[in-house]
């Protein structure tokens, strides 16, 4: 298995103990995607973080932007904005940054 | 997540390509770990005396499922089928010709249960389970979305689905599971749904669902949650709680009970449409999964029951749910376990019903009404999912399952263009992702088999100048949103059946002052269906 | 309905490709054809008269060989169905291939054999009377490949005959919403889990 700052990924990329994250291995996978984490991407990291830890699973697509735009503005709220951070998509890629599982099924 | 092969080009025509032995050749999408393995009662890992366990497994499912033994023992090899499947089309691996996937069970299969193969191997081409076979399989049969488009060119309807299913029983039975569908089927008969969805999250994405409705409209649609005694349970695939485009056609399904002012629910005991279990072929656990249905109808007190838009839910609910579980008609009156629930079902209705055909019923009795103008700006294509056309009917009457779709289409948009005769209908190509495939480890696969509907698709584009696809089925939504881009179409052009209904549909305000309209409320225009 | 258009016209087959189509209904019918012109070897005694209206359809030997030449050919020219073949495929057309031809000798060749011996010889295979044989080589050869055809009918591929009135896809009603279709494994299976189930029913929200 793979290692990001000495802690265990899958086969995906995502952290096989969800507790062993902390912000450098999010640093850390995003230069991997060749991404420099923003202060727009650390928004949308910890919100992911908190809804995660209220609810233990990844937001909805429609739920995060309509709270990413509610909380920092409306231009930010929509699935365009959210793409341009996180070109492989803010569920699956935001969610491997901020150390959540992926999310499966249909989608 | 290999991005090492080439896109195919889109030909003019749909060629028959030249065969490339290997070129699909590989390892297969990632494994299942004891982890997901260890819930569904399969082994962990591979075992010792695999040989054995996988040999004795298909004797087992030989003489449990008569498909299964006419299918391997039918084919005469005439190679109709060869050129018949997307996956073969867009790859050209030989081994992706049906006959030829098919084959690779076949040919243990004759080795250990014909005479003739057992006797003279070589002359029937009988071949042994070794490693190299068994690796095959597992590549092979996660290379088939299970879409029976085969079959329907088959002189003896060999299914290639069902071997595919056989095959991967066989290799679960073994303790070599596929990652992605195992994993979802741990969630979906623990949990509830594929995506591990709990009751407080999707209580919260409903209400905020409610919320931008209002917003929008005005109207407080409502999605009740595990509301006792409703008329309609309605079972709808988890992606339309969670992903686009899914969840516009979520809003649209709010739309339209709230118009007809039927009582409904969902559960969230019972909140995922889709069943894994039909992929990995195993009666048990899609059997547990559509047992969780059977207790959300019977706790929930419900008439009816209902299934939103996905293509493999509606044949697992058409076609099995009243095997499975009792939800359906015509139980014999000495067999408790389905008359229970079905004296509860209200026969009036079909059970299960789906939810194109009561759209389509209201549509017909003047209940809703739409401006269709409002998806003027859209020229739009039906997608026909492989296992609503080939494994299913609406409406009750032959071609429903063709027809209703593209009824209710038409009742609320203006341009409508047929994809090509030979790719629609019974003979549609599936999106590619179907079966246990949408997974990114098979992105390739994903879209070399999206090749000829992207034909399909390129052609109207050209000569209707169509811009928008839509589809009644989870898996297509989002395969077709991840692998429209990748053809230069624009992913936002796959919608649901529901959201051109939504856009269209004309709500009745409610009597209060302050509707007092901004905007004059249009003249309504009723439109019946063609 | 469907399954008479499937074994009658091979409907599935004209879908999907309009050559293997000709070629193999072009055989089939021939050896239909040909097959019910036999039944003269076979029939006790003096032939009724509407066997005269049989009797053209001995023509139906060339349909016959030209569809299976026909197949033979698709089966090596064409690389898709090359790759699928097994070695028995090939064996097979070629023993109807010998079959048909060495009949059509018989027939259309001035080699006649003498008809009313094979036709004793026929008939008292059905009593279980070995009668005398005719020693023409295209004789024997026709009758020895039939009989080995027979020999392997029930360990070969030619239990397609049957097989495709067994087909699932083909024969089922689609009614499944309207009657409840449980095997008898998955009915006991339901029964031994039936108690258990009930006591989960209702508890666990």
């Amino acid at each position: 298995m793979a290692e990001i700052c000495g802690a265990e990924v899958d086969e995906e990329g995502f952290l096989v103990d969800l507790s062993d994250w902390n912000k450098e291995i999010a640093v850390e996978m995003a230069k991997g995607d060749d991404i420099e984490l923003s202060e727009e991407h650390w928004d949308v990291i910890n919100f992911l973080r908190d809804y995660f830890e209220e609810y233990q699973i990844a937001p909805a697509v429609r739920v995060l932007t309509k709270a990413i735009g509610k909380q920092f503005g409306k231009e930010k709220g929509n699935s365009k904005y959210l793409y341009s951070l996180f070109p492989y998509g803010p569920g699956k890629q935001g969610c491997r940054f901020a150390g959540l599982p992926k999310p499966t099924g249909c989608i | 997540m290999a991005d090492d092969f080439e896109v195919p080009k889109l030909p003019t025509y749909l060629e028959i390509p030249k065969m490339n032995e290997g070129v699909m050749a590989g390892d297969g999408p990632f494994k299942s770990v004891e982890e997901f393995q260890t819930p569904l009662g399969f082994p962990g890992a591979k075992v010792d005396n695999w040989q054995e366990v996988a040999i004795n497994k298909m004797g087992e499912l030989k003489s449990k499922y008569r498909s299964v033994q006419v299918f391997l023992d039918a084919c005469v090899k005439c190679g109709a089928c060869t050129d018949k499947c997307h996956y073969f089309l867009g790859s050209s691996d030989p081994k992706n010709m049906p006959v030829a996937r098919q084959d690779l069970f076949r040919s243990v299969y004759r080795r250990h249960f014909t005479f003739a193969g057992k006797y003279f191997p070589k002359l029937v081409g009988a071949k042994e389970l070794d490693d190299a076979m068994l690796d095959d399989w597992y590549n092979y049969f996660h290379q088939c979305s299970q879409c029976r488009r085969c079959s329907v060119f088959c002189p003896y309807g060999i299914d290639t689905a069902e071997i595919s299913m056989a095959a991967r029983e066989v290799l679960d039975a073994v303790g070599i599971g596929q990652k992605y569908c195992n994993q979802i089927l741990g969630k979906a008969i623990t949990i509830g749904n594929n995506l591990g969805l709990p009751e407080p999250a999707l209580r919260d994405t409903l209400l905020d669902l409610e919320e931008e409705i209002e917003e929008e409209t005005g109207v407080a649609v409502k999605y009740p949650l595990d509301q006792k005694g409703a008329e309609i349970l309605l079972i709808t695939p988890s992606a339309d709680f969670f992903a686009e485009p899914h969840i516009d056609g979520l809003i649209g399904y709010g739309k339209v009970f709230h118009q007809d002012g039927v009582s409904w629910t969902m559960s969230s005991y019972a909140s995922e449409g889709a069943n894994f279990g039909m992929f990995i072929g195993s009666y048990d656990i899609m059997r547990k999964a559509a047992l969780r249905i059977r207790k959300a109808a019977l706790d929930l007190e419900v008439s009816r029951v209902m299934v939103g838009e996905c293509g493999h839910a509606w044949r697992v609910a058409y076609s099995f749910w009243n095997t499975l579980s009792g939800v359906g008609a015509g139980a014999d009156i000495s067999d408790e376990h389905a008359m229970k629930l079905q004296n509860q079902l209200d026969s009036r209705y079909p059970q299960p019903q789906h939810i194109i055909e009561y759209t389509h019923d209201l549509i017909q009795r003047n209940k809703l009404k739409f401006d269709k103008s409002a998806n003027d700006d859209r020229t739009v294509t039906f997608h026909d999912s492989c296992n609503v056309a080939r494994a299913t009917n609406m409406g009750g009457i032959p071609n429903g399952q063709f027809i209703l779709p593209r009824e209710v289409i038409k009742a609320v948009c203006n341009n409508y263009v047929d994809m090509e005769r030979s790719t629609i209908m019974e003979s549609t190509f599936c999106c590619g992702g179907g079966g246990g495939l949408l997974t990114d480890d098979l992105m390739e696969i994903r879209i070399k088999g999206a090749m000829p509907r992207m034909q399909a698709l390129k052609e109207v584009e050209k000569t209707d100048a169509v811009d928008t696809l839509v589809a009644i089925c989870a898996i297509c939504k989002s395969q077709f949103s991840k692998v429209l881009p990748k053809f230069d179409f624009d992913p936002y052009m796959i919608v649901s059946a529901h959201q051109l209904v939504s856009e269209a549909i004309i709500m009745d305000k409610p009597q209060t002052d302050d509707s007092e309209a901004e905007m004059p409320i249009e003249e309504t225009i009723t439109e019946t269906v063609e | 309905m469907r399954m008479a258009r499937e074994v009658v016209l091979f409907e599935s087959l004209f879908k999907s490709n309009k050559w293997t189509w000709l070629f193999g209904w072009l055989f089939h019918v021939g050896l239909l054809l040909v097959l019910i012109r036999h039944a003269r070897y076979f029939w006790p005694g003096d032939l009724p008269e509407i066997f005269l209206l049989v009797q053209p359809f001995k023509y139906a030997a060339f349909a016959m060989v030209i569809g299976l030449i026909g197949l033979m050919g698709r089966r090596i020219a064409v690389e898709r169905i090359r790759y699928i073949s097994a070695p028995s495929d090939y064996l097979m057309l070629i023993l109807m291939l010998v079959i048909g031809i060495s009949g059509a000798v018989m027939t259309f060749t001035s080699n006649h054999t003498d008809v009313i011996m094979v036709k004793q010889f026929a008939s008292g295979l059905l009593t279980f009377d070995w009668a005398n044989l005719p020693t023409e080589v295209h004789f024997l050869v026709h009758i020895f490949m039939v009989f080995v055809l027979m020999a392997i009918f029930p360990i070969s591929k030619l239990l397609h005959v049957p097989g495709v009135f067994f087909s699932p896809t083909r024969n089922q009603v689609d009614d499944a919403r309207k009657k409840r279709h449980i095997s008898p494994w998955a009915l006991r299976q339901e029964k031994e889990q039936e108690v258990r189930l009930n006591e989960t029913l209702g508890k666990d929200e």
